[in-house]
C-alpha cells in the first residue's frame, strides 16, 4: 500500500515534469539535433513505466511503524525545523547546546549527561571549528547584540 | 611500465608531505571510527564530512586524500561492530557478521579481529596495486572514447546498478532516474535555457551536490537511527588476547587471493560496491568449501570470515578506477568522491593522469600508506574501538545533525539550506523504507549532466541520427557486456533453483 502511495506520488511528479518538458522548455535557436527538452522527456518516458510497474507489482514490506515511533519522527523533525530556523539568530553555540541537550534528553539519555553533551558540542565545537580551523559559523544575533552593548558600556 | 613508476614517484612526493601524511592518518582513524559505529556506513560517513572537509579550503589533492582514507577506513572499522555487536555497520559488512560473531561468541574475538584486519590490509593493498598497473591502462584506453562509447557505458553502468544493487531491479533503475531528474535542474549548458528552476533563483545553477548528498544520506540515516532507536546501551562481547597466527593466515592465502580478486572486479563495475563484492567472495568460499564447508560457515568458519572482509577493501580500491579513469563512479561512496571532485573544479576522466597527476597518483600512493596505517591503527587500537561501540544512540543521534549542519552552514552560510537537507533526509528515509536503495539515486545525480551532454554531443557529430550509438565496435562490444549482465544474473539464479528442485 504504502508502495503504491508512493509510486502514485512519483507519478505524479514524473507527468508533471514530463508536461513540462513536452510544452514549456524550448530553445529560442539551436543548431544541435538534441535540444534541452530532449533529455528531459527520454528520462520521463523511462520513468513512467518503472512506476507503473511498481504499482502493479507492490513489494514493499508493510510500513510497520507505529504510533510511538510516528511521534518520535515526527517530533525530530520539528526539533531539527526549529534547529534550522534558530541557527542564525541565537547562534552556533546557543542553538547547538539546545539542540543537542533537547534532542538526547528526548531520546533518553539522563537530564545531566543530555545538557553536558549539548553544551560539550556547542562550546567545544565552535572552538574546534572556528577558533581552531576557521571555519564560518554564526556567532549569533542575540550574541552579537549583546557584545555590542557591553562594548558600547565599556567605552562610555 | 616506468611511467608507473614515475606516476607512483609524483604521487609519493604528494602523499609523504606531512599535511598530506596527517590527512591520511586522520582519515583512515575517523573512517575506523565511523565504521565501528553501529548503524553507520562508509556512505553516511563521507556524506557527513564531506561538507566539512571541503569548507576547510584544502587543495583538491588533499581533499580526496582525506576522504578516500574515510572511505576505505570505514571499510576496514566495519567489521569491529560486525563481529562483536552482531550489528552490520553496512550492507558490505553484513558478511562479516555471519561467521565472525560466532567466532567472537565462542570467545576467538582477538583472533576474528586480527585475522579480519589482516584480510582487509591484504584485499586492500591488493586493489591498490592492481590499481596503479591498471588505472593508466585504463585511461589510455578511454582517451579515445567517442561520446557515442560514453553513453554506452552509461547505459551499461545503469545496467549494472539495476541488475546487481538491491532487490528489485525496477526500484534501483527508478531510483537512478529519480537522480538523472534532479541532475536536470537548472540551466542547460549548451543552449542557456533554464529548466525546472520555477523562477528561483537558487535553482538556477542546479541543486547542490552536497545539499543532496548530506539529506539523502546524513540526516535519512538520523531518521533511521531515531525509528530504529534502541533503548540503553549496546553489550559488545569482551576482547581476549588470542592472535591469528600466521600459519593460519598463510593456511588461507587462496582464500584471500581469490576474494581480493573477485572484490576487485566487482569494485570496477561501475555502480556495485562493497556489498555485492563481499556478498559473492562469501558465495564462492562457501561453496568451494563442499559439503563439508556448509557445516562450519556461519558457525565461525574463519574462511567465511577473511573472504567477505577482503573482498570489501578491495572493492573499495576497485571502485576508485573507473572513478578516477572514466569519471564513472564504481560504487555509491565513489560518486560521492567524483562530485567532490566535480565541486574542485575537476572532471576526473582519462585526461586525469597526465593533467593532474598530483591527485590521481596522490591519492594511489596515499592508498599504500593509508592501508598501512589501518593496519597499524587497528591491530593495537582495536580495544579503543570497541569502546566506542557502546556511545549510546541518543548522543550519536544529535551528532550526526550537528555535524550536518556544520559542514552545510560553512560552505554557504545560507540558512535555507538547513531546511533543505532536513527535507531531503525525510524524502532519503521514505525511499529507504519503501527498499529504494539510495546509491543509484546519487549515481544518477552525478552522472546526468555527463550522460546527457555524450549523448547530445554524439547526435549532433551523426546530426541527429541515432545510429551512431551502435556503430563502432567499442560500443558495440560495451552493450554486449551490457546485456551479459542484465541476462546472467537472471540465468544464474534460474539455474540455481532448477537444482535445488533436482535435489
Amino acid at each position: 500500500m504504502a508502495d503504491r502511495l508512493f509510486a502514485g506520488f512519483l507519478l505524479i511528479v514524473t507527468l508533471a515534469y514530463a508536461f513540462i518538458a513536452w510544452t514549456i522548455i524550448k530553445a529560442p535557436f539551436q543548431y544541435d539535433p538534441l535540444g534541452p527538452e530532449s533529455w528531459p522527456r527520454i528520462l520521463a518516458a523511462f520513468a513512467v513505466p518503472c512506476i507503473l510497474y511498481i504499482m502493479w507489482r507492490p513489494d514493499a514490506a508493510p510500513f510497520d511503524v507505529n504510533g510511538s515511533t510516528w511521534a518520535r519522527l515526527g517530533l525530530m523533525v520539528v526539533i531539527l525545523l526549529a534547529y534550522a530556523q534558530l541557527f542564525e539568530p541565537l547562534g552556533y553555540i546557543i542553538s547547538t547546546t539546545l539542540f543537542g541537550g533537547i534532542v538526547a534528553r528526548t531520546l533518553g539519555a539522563p537530564h545531566k549527561g543530555a545538557w553536558a553533551f549539548g553544551a560539550g558540542m556547542g562550546v567545544g565545537g565552535h572552538l574546534l571549528c572556528v577558533t581552531l580551523m576557521g571555519m564560518n559559523l554564526p556567532l549569533g544575533e542575540i550574541v552579537e547584540a549583546a557584545m555590542e552593548m557591553f562594548k558600547a558600556e565599556q567605552a562610555q | 611500465m616506468i611511467e608507473i613508476f614515475e606516476g607512483l614517484a609524483t604521487g609519493f612526493a604528494v602523499a609523504l608531505t606531512p599535511f598530506n601524511l596527517m590527512l591520511v592518518l586522520i582519515g583512515c582513524f575517523m573512517g575506523t571510527l565511523i565504521g565501528a559505529l553501529p548503524g553507520i556506513g562508509p556512505i553516511n560517513g563521507v556524506a557527513i564530512l564531506l561538507p566539512i572537509a571541503y569548507s576547510l579550503n584544502f587543495p583538491p589533492e588533499s581533499a580526496l586524500i582525506m576522504l578516500a582514507g574515510i572511505y576505505y577506513g570505514a571499510e576496514f572499522g566495519g567489521r569491529i561492530s560486525s563481529i562483536l555487536l552482531n550489528v552490520p555497520g553496512d550492507a558490505s559488512s553484513v558478511m562479516t557478521t555471519l561467521d565472525g560473531h560466532p567466532m567472537a561468541v565462542r570467545g576467538e574475538a582477538g583472533k576474528a579481529l586480527s585475522a579480519s584486519a589482516i584480510a582487509s590490509f591484504i584485499g586492500g593493498t591488493f586493489a591498490v596495486v592492481l590499481m596503479t598497473l591498471f588505472g593508466p591502462l585504463f585511461s589510455s584506453v578511454a582517451v579515445g572514447f567517442s561520446p557515442a562509447n560514453y553513453v554506452a557505458l552509461m547505459v551499461f553502468a545503469f545496467a549494472c546498478l539495476a541488475s546487481l544493487v538491491g532487490s528489485n531491479p525496477t526500484k534501483t533503475l527508478l531510483g537512478a532516474l529519480i537522480g538523472l531528474m534532479l541532475a536536470t535542474i537548472g540551466i542547460d549548458s549548451n543552449t542557456g535555457v533554464a529548466r525546472y528552476t520555477f523562477g528561483i533563483p537558487d535553482f538556477l545553477a542546479g541543486i547542490d551536490f552536497l545539499i543532496v548528498v548530506v539529506g539523502l544520506f546524513g540526516m535519512a540515516e538520523l531518521m533511521h537511527l531515531v525509528e530504529q532507536q534502541i533503548k540503553g546501551g549496546i553489550k559488545t562481547l569482551p576482547i581476549d588476547s588470542s592472535f591469528v597466527k600466521m600459519s593460519e593466515i598463510v593456511a588461507l592465502r587462496w582464500t584471500l587471493l581469490r576474494s581480493s580478486i573477485i572484490g576487485f572486479i566487482i569494485g570496477v563495475l561501475p555502480g556495485t560496491g562493497a556489498s555485492v563484492a563481499s556478498a559473492v567472495a562469501y558465495g564462492t568460499e562457501k561453496r568451494l568449501a563442499g559439503p563439508e564447508g556448509a557445516k562450519t560457515f556461519g558457525k565461525g568458519d574463519i574462511r567465511g570470515l577473511v573472504a567477505p572482509e577482503s573482498a570489501n577493501n578491495a572493492a573499495a580500491g576497485g571502485a576508485m578506477v573507473p572513478m578516477l579513469t572514466l569519471g564513472i563512479p564504481g560504487s555509491g561512496t565513489t560518486a560521492i568522491l567524483l562530485g567532490a571532485l566535480l565541486m574542485f573544479n575537476i572532471q576526473p576522466g582519462p585526461l586525469l593522469f597526465e593533467q593532474k597527476p598530483e591527485i590521481a597518483w596522490g591519492l594511489i600512493a596515499s592508498m599504500y600508506i593509508g592501508n598501512v596505517a589501518l593496519l597499524v591503527i587497528n591491530l593495537p587500537l582495536v580495544g579503543l574501538f570497541a569502546r566506542l561501540l557502546t556511545i549510546p544512540q541518543h548522543f550519536l543521534t544529535p551528532l550526526i545533525a550537528i555535524l550536518a549542519f556544520i559542514g552545510i552552514y560553512a560552505i554557504v552560510g545560507n540558512p535555507h539550506d538547513l531546511f533543505l537537507i532536513t527535507i531531503l533526509g525525510v524524502f532519503g528515509w521514505f525511499l529507504r523504507k519503501l527498499d529504494f536503495s539510495l546509491a543509484p539515486v546519487i549515481l544518477g545525480f552525478v552522472l546526468g549532466r555527463l550522460f546527457e551532454d555524450n549523448l547530445r554531443r554524439a547526435l549532433s557529430i551523426s546530426g541527429g541520427d541515432w545510429a551512431i550509438l551502435v556503430e563502432d565496435l567499442t560500443s558495440i562490444a560495451i552493450y554486449v557486456m551490457t546485456i551479459l549482465i542484465v541476462v546472467g544474473p537472471i540465468w544464474l539464479s534460474r539455474r540455481a533453483s532448477n537444482r535445488a528442485k533436482a535435489d
